[in-house]
């Protein structure tokens, strides 16, 4: 096949502060074919990202360091050998870029208009008024409604998966013969995601470019790509036809990869991870086996939500108030031992939920019953005996721990608030052993949070919250910020934890396919209404609204997707 | 926005309200008895009774509030007991104010009798010390102020930017270290020993400039008494613009638009020039518009050294003197201004950064 | 490190990892810049606690030279003052300052006339030339400039931890509390910052140094004070965006789920995680603190005139010039210079080594 793209031997090392030298991609060899998309996938840290902006020389400067055996050959020039002027003439023309974070990545004082046809005017000649024209048919082709209009708007006043369509229209305007995609849909909401992966594909036929897509996502290549690239720790693990990847992985780490990420199809009694492909025992028997969930009639109701409501109120104009209801008579039951899975996208209320009834928020109205008592009715002090009884775990692993605190005083302070053990001897005790059961070692208790990593600190969160025995935890989006493989760790160990103490879980989550694994009922929500409570199978096999359904047809699907196409 | 300017004019209301009960508290209770302050070295307790009574701080402090905001409501143009008096007003009061104290010129003394023997009405606050109109004193003076400091800004500002966008493009090389280094040492240095060492040798020594005056004719002013403040004032300031400005481009530098924009192509200059400036521009526009307020009090070092009869002095000769009225009117005036222009600048804002939204 | 060795056993090991702060210092500990100026500040501080005990500089107003004394280095330079002492007044031989109206230390004149003329009997053996000069009054200007820096130091370091004191407070409670109180505070704040600041300086110190109760107060607590309530604003406007961030940090919210109140989130949970953001306020605002002392006491505004701080030595360096009397202008601003230039230079390194964005 006709190759577009070369690279052979890439070696990246960054300089840090301090004067380290950290080896970020360590001399890799990839291709990237004519007219066809190449999708390199990864974890955080494995590289990918950087291989990528290698390839348009956008790294910082004064930080990377590419080695003088580095070669990346574009249409047969070399591309880390041309001088500036020369790569800025292919930027943006032969090569453009899409970036992660769409808000960000436009110019927020300039209009959308200006900001695509600048790059025609740079780089096709167009004289400005001949650019606007273009421009507003790029608007058009990318799928923007009132393209004429939008022209004009700037990007703070699109919503996020238009700014990516704006951001898609600048990089194809020049017709380029690669467009480079990184991570461009993981920002979105699902039902967005959808709908850009479909463009970048249609884009890639109607303009004969080649695409280098970046994820860390496997689910989301198998529909696009034509051949993958798995790295991980800068070293290519893995790669060929996307068939070979998904049907016939060689490789224990792109097998793990593939086994990792909880699908739709099937509930095993315990997620695999990458140890288990990489020992020698390989999966065990309960990494296949299948788990029942569901509600059942006998089941004890330890929590039971009626008609929570929850408005905020914004300014507006003189002395005007606005009201805007984020949370609009949610009502559900959660039952002994088991998880109510909340799914929904952005603005969809699901954590306003979950921080209502538990008082993070006031509620402004309804009825939280916990073991009969309505818990937003208790003045604060009566509250206090039952704020232990249910917990939550946030979502950003890096922000919900006290980087001032150790990991002690981390455990430590909700025992002492709440008088847990007899004295501190026993506290200490008893925080030890939770770090051992959580799989963190001893040590642990003299550190600090900024020693660990997100699936560490996650499970740090979760032994604070053990401190107290809750009934209930509440997991708002608590495995969303963590890499696939890390993800089944902990989603296991939650799963553990729920057999051991028949906890009750509320799963908070805008992963379809982690609710569906984890849940035993799922509660859908848009717009801060409730649009579906059901058991978690019934919902996916037969979802009773619209919404639902149009949710659950935007699951990327891998391969089997691709198949089905 | 017209709703929005509405709003946060009224929102001045409570502020300023604020400013008032804080020159008050200051003045009338934590300086001590304003008489005392205005009697100087008289001792006679008569006198100093009358001068209580003159001044209205015999009353108990709710009405003498009233007096004050009643003189704020005015514009210091006329006082609460010139407003309310019988057609002639008691004439040993003249007397004691003048006699009141003791730096008055003797020019003034004759025009002040003769003013408090005109017939009554609104009459403005008067200096304790000169016996003058507060507001006239202010409005003459704020002329000779603003001949030095809007110059003084506008090249600052123009300066500052380029240079700020020159060492901003050669971030974390040697010329830049160097000349964040030069401006640091810069800044440690008083203005003082500025001000002292330019004169001596620009204006005594070597007789370039005069050493110090001002004149009445604009034009002179500007050309020959001006220019060496001036220079002086944007000396000093350079420095610290100069660093914050820099580190305003390099906050905008570090954003994912600028990959964006070079990712599309663009070259270095376009991309600074272009993309960062626009944005860099929002917090340098903030910066001028919070520098504004204080160019009205104007450098009170550089009017003093070099004899400029501006606002600063005046206001640095009325603290000197304890003339309380003058300080009084020049910090209410000044605070109504800050607040107007603090919403001029807000509403610029909408120009400049459409992300800005009047709520 | 040493291998910590996991165990079951309650009794603590006190082997900590690195905190947050350790860290920083390792970071502050490799930056050369910075630990220079480290050296040099802290050199600074040994000089002034030795001044304050009297190990230095004890002997700072003794007159122990001839007026004027000429440096040891040019010891030949003729001395005409010297010569001329007693039997005539240097101050008619400043031809150009016009400042008699408002210069603070007129009153002074007289009486510091009187003392030269005491003392011109007391004489016993007068040193013709002193290691950097002398005064007017044959004073050692070395000694002078260290006691000079411990009055400025130390007015610019308690100021400006009373500034971050209020500051950090309020704006803690502004910005975790908001609602009423924060709104109040909101209030207070745009009181003080909608007079501009050399304004409101200027009011607070005619007021405080007219004010009979506060008399006693005079001189250095005075300007103290006055720079602590007129500079907190700053502060209070940072700490409170922090709060603000921190208040709705995912850390904060875990607090309170475990039932943390509101006073232990705010002091145990956030300040902590602010505090490094109050000492880089706090080393800023000491430099600052210290010019504007400086400013103050040449004016006569700041410390009374029979102590010495870089402001009077500064004042009395103007008119020393035009005779040619260059060092003690030189002994004031370079020893400014340098320590505020090694402050200014010790915040930027702290300010690096404590963002944990440079990471």
């Amino acid at each position: 096949m006709d190759k577009l793209l070369e690279v052979s031997n890439l070696d990246v090392k960054f300089r840090l502060d301090g004067g380290s030298i950290f080896d970020a991609v360590k001399g890799i060899s990839f291709d990237i074919p004519r007219n066809a998309t190449v999708a390199l996938v990864g974890e955080s840290g494995s590289g990918k990202s950087v291989s990528a902006m290698s390839i348009v020389r956008l790294l910082p400067a004064e930080q990377a360091i590419i080695s003088p055996k580095s070669k990346i050959s574009f249409n047969g020039t070399d591309l880390l050998t041309l001088p500036d002027a020369d790569m800025r003439q292919i930027r943006g023309k032969d090569i453009s870029v899409i970036f992660q974070e769409p808000m960000t990545s436009l110019n927020p004082v300039f209009t959308c208009g200006d900001q695509i046809s600048e790059v025609l005017r740079l780089h096709m000649g167009m004289t400005p008024k001949q650019a606007w024209a273009r421009a507003e048919e790029l608007m058009n082709e990318v799928g923007i409604p009132n393209p004429k209009l939008r022209m004009q708007s700037y990007p703070h006043e699109m919503s996020g998966g238009q700014q990516q369509r704006v951001m898609i229209a600048m990089a194809i305007a020049c017709e380029p013969k690669l467009l480079i995609a990184d991570e461009p849909t993981t920002a979105l909401d699902v039902t967005i995601q959808k709908q850009i992966l479909d463009l970048i594909a249609k884009l890639q036929q109607s303009h004969h470019m080649s695409v280098l897509f970046i994820t860390h996502d496997l689910a989301v290549v198998g529909e696009i790509a034509d051949q993958v690239v798995v790295m991980q720790h800068g070293e290519i693990k893995e790669s060929g036809e996307v068939r070979q990847i998904f049907e016939a992985p060689q490789h224990p780490y792109t097998k793990a990869l593939l086994a990792c990420r909880p699908n739709v199809e099937s509930r095993p009694r315990r997620l695999p991870v990458i140890e288990d492909f990489m020992s020698e025992a390989g999966l065990r028997p309960e990494h296949h086996e299948q788990r029942r969930r569901g509600y059942e009639a006998n089941d004890d109701i330890v929590l039971e939500v009626r008609n929570l409501s929850k408005l905020f109120q914004l300014k507006d104009g003189l002395f005007k108030k606005r009201e805007v209801a984020a949370v609009k008579g949610a009502s559900f039951k959660l039952a002994r031992g088991k998880t109510l899975g909340l799914v929904g996208e952005s603005g969809s209320g699901k954590t306003t939920v979950g921080l209502t009834l538990m008082r993070l928020h006031s509620a402004s109205g309804g009825e939280v019953l916990f073991d009969g008592v309505d818990l937003l009715k208790l003045s604060e002090k009566e509250m206090m005996k039952y704020k232990r009884r249910i917990q939550i775990v946030f979502q950003n692993p890096y922000a919900s721990l006290n980087p001032r605190f150790t990991v002690g005083q981390i455990l430590l302070e909700p025992m002492k608030i709440h008088s847990i053990g007899k004295n501190e001897q026993e506290r200490v005790q008893m925080a030890m052993a939770l770090l051992k059961r959580v799989g963190m070692p001893e040590v642990s208790f003299y550190k600090y949070p900024h020693e660990f990593s997100g699936g560490q600190r996650q499970r740090i969160a979760i032994a604070r919250c053990l401190t107290m025995k809750p009934d209930v935890l509440i997991c708002d989006e608590s495995v969303s910020a963590l890499d696939v493989s890390v993800q089944a760790q902990v989603l296991n160990l939650l799963q553990d934890l729920q057999d051991e103490y028949r906890m009750s879980y509320i799963f908070i989550s805008h992963d379809l396919a982690v609710v569906k694994y984890i849940s035993d009922q799922v509660m859908v929500m848009s717009n801060g209404e409730v649009v579906e409570v059901a058991n978690a199978d019934d919902i996916y096999l037969n979802p009773q609204q619209e919404y639902t359904r149009k949710l659950l047809g935007s699951i990327p699907k891998g391969w089997d997707g691709a198949k089905a196409a | 926005m017209g709703a929005y300017v509405i709003r946060r004019i009224g929102q001045m209301v409570p502020t300023l309200a604020g400013v008032m009960l804080l020159i008050f508290v200051l003045f009338n209770t934590v300086g001590g008895d304003p008489a005392l302050v205005l009697a100087g070295k008289i001792t006679n307790k008569e006198q100093i009774e009358n001068i209580r009574k003159q001044l209205g701080v015999d009353q108990p402090y709710h009405v003498q509030l009233g007096y004050f905001a009643f003189e704020v409501a005015t514009g210091f143009t006329c006082t609460w007991r010139s407003f309310t008096a019988k057609p002639e007003a008691p004439k040993s009061d003249g007397k004691a104010e003048a006699k009141a104290d003791p730096k008055v010129d003797a020019k003034a003394d004759p025009k002040a009798a003769a003013k408090q023997a005109q017939p009554s009405g609104c009459q403005a606050v008067r200096s304790w010390a000169t016996n003058e109109e507060v507001p006239m004193i202010l409005a003459t003076r704020i002329g000779p102020t603003l001949t030095i400091m809007i110059p003084v800004l506008v090249l600052e500002t123009i300066l500052a930017v380029l240079l700020a966008i020159g060492v901003a493009y050669l971030r974390g090389t040697l010329t830049d270290r160097m000349i964040m280094a030069i401006c640091t040492v810069a800044m440690s240095i008083s203005f003082l020993v500025y001000i002292i060492v330019a004169q001596y040798y620009f204006g005594f020594k070597w007789g370039m400039f005069p050493v110090q005056g001002w004149s009445d004719s604009f034009i002179k002013n500007l050309l020959t008494y001006a220019p060496l403040p001036i220079m002086l004032a944007i000396f000093v300031g350079l420095a610290p613009a100069l660093r914050l400005y820099r580190s305003f481009f390099l906050d905008e530098i570090n954003n994912d638009y600028v990959r964006t924009a070079r990712a599309k192509g663009l070259s270095e200059n376009k991309v600074m020039l272009k993309h960062v400036m626009r944005n860099a521009m929002i917090p340098i526009i903030t910066n001028v518009g919070i520098a504004l307020p204080s160019v009205f009090v104007g450098s009170f070092l550089l009017e003093t050294f070099f004899s400029i009869p501006g606002l600063g002095r005046e206001i640095l000769v009325a603290v000197n003197r304890s003339d309380f009225p003058v300080i009084k009117a020049a910090t209410i005036y000044l605070a109504i201004l800050t607040m107007v222009i603090n919403l001029a600048v807000d509403v610029l804002y909408k120009a400049i950064d459409p992300r800005v939204q009047f709520k | 490190m040493s291998a910590v060795m996991p165990t079951t056993s309650a009794a603590p090991l006190h082997q900590l990892s690195p905190g947050l702060w350790t860290l920083a210092w390792r970071r502050l500990r490799k930056d050369r810049v910075g630990m220079v100026s480290l050296v040099i500040v802290g050199f600074f501080l040994l000089l002034i606690l030795g001044s304050y005990t009297g190990l230095v500089a004890k002997d700072w107003s003794k007159e122990v030279g001839v007026s004027y004394a000429n440096p040891t280095f040019m010891a030949g330079a003729e001395n005409l003052e010297a010569k001329q002492a007693g039997a005539k007044q240097t101050k008619s031989e400043v031809p150009y300052v016009d400042l008699s109206d408002i210069d603070p230390l007129a009153p002074k004149y007289e009486e510091w006339a009187k003392r030269t003329a005491e003392i011109k009997i007391t004489e016993v053996q007068r040193a013709e030339t002193l290691p950097f000069g002398g005064d007017k009054w044959g004073r050692d200007v070395i000694q002078k400039a260290i006691k000079g820096a411990e009055t400025s130091i130390m007015v610019g370091l308690v100021a400006a931890f009373l500034a971050t004191v209020i500051g950090t407070i309020l704006g803690a409670i502004s910005g975790y509390m908001g609602g009423r109180v924060g709104d109040f505070l909101e209030w207070f704040y745009n009181i003080f910052t909608s007079i501009p600041y050399i304004l409101l300086i200027l009011a607070f110190a005619a007021v405080f140094q007219s004010s009979p109760a506060l008399a006693e107060y005079k001189g250095i607590p005075m300007v103290v004070a006055i720079l602590a309530f007129t500079g907190w604003t700053g502060i209070y406007r940072l700490v409170r965006a922090e709060y603000i961030k921190h208040a709705s940090r995912e850390y904060v919210k875990a607090a309170q789920a475990i039932g943390a109140s509101h006073s232990r989130r705010m002091f145990v949970h956030i300040l902590p995680n602010v505090s490094h953001v109050c000492l880089v306020q706090l080393s800023q605002h000491v430099v600052q603190f210290i010019k504007a002392e400086v400013i103050l006491s040449f004016l006569g505004l700041g410390v009374p005139v029979d102590s010495v701080s870089w402001g009077t030595m500064l004042a009395e360096a103007q008119s020393e010039l035009v005779i040619g009397k260059w060092w003690q202008l030189v002994a004031a601003s370079i020893s400014m210079a340098v320590l505020v230039t090694a402050f200014s230079m010790l915040t930027d390194s702290l300010r690096d080594a404590l963002d944990p964005k440079i990471k």
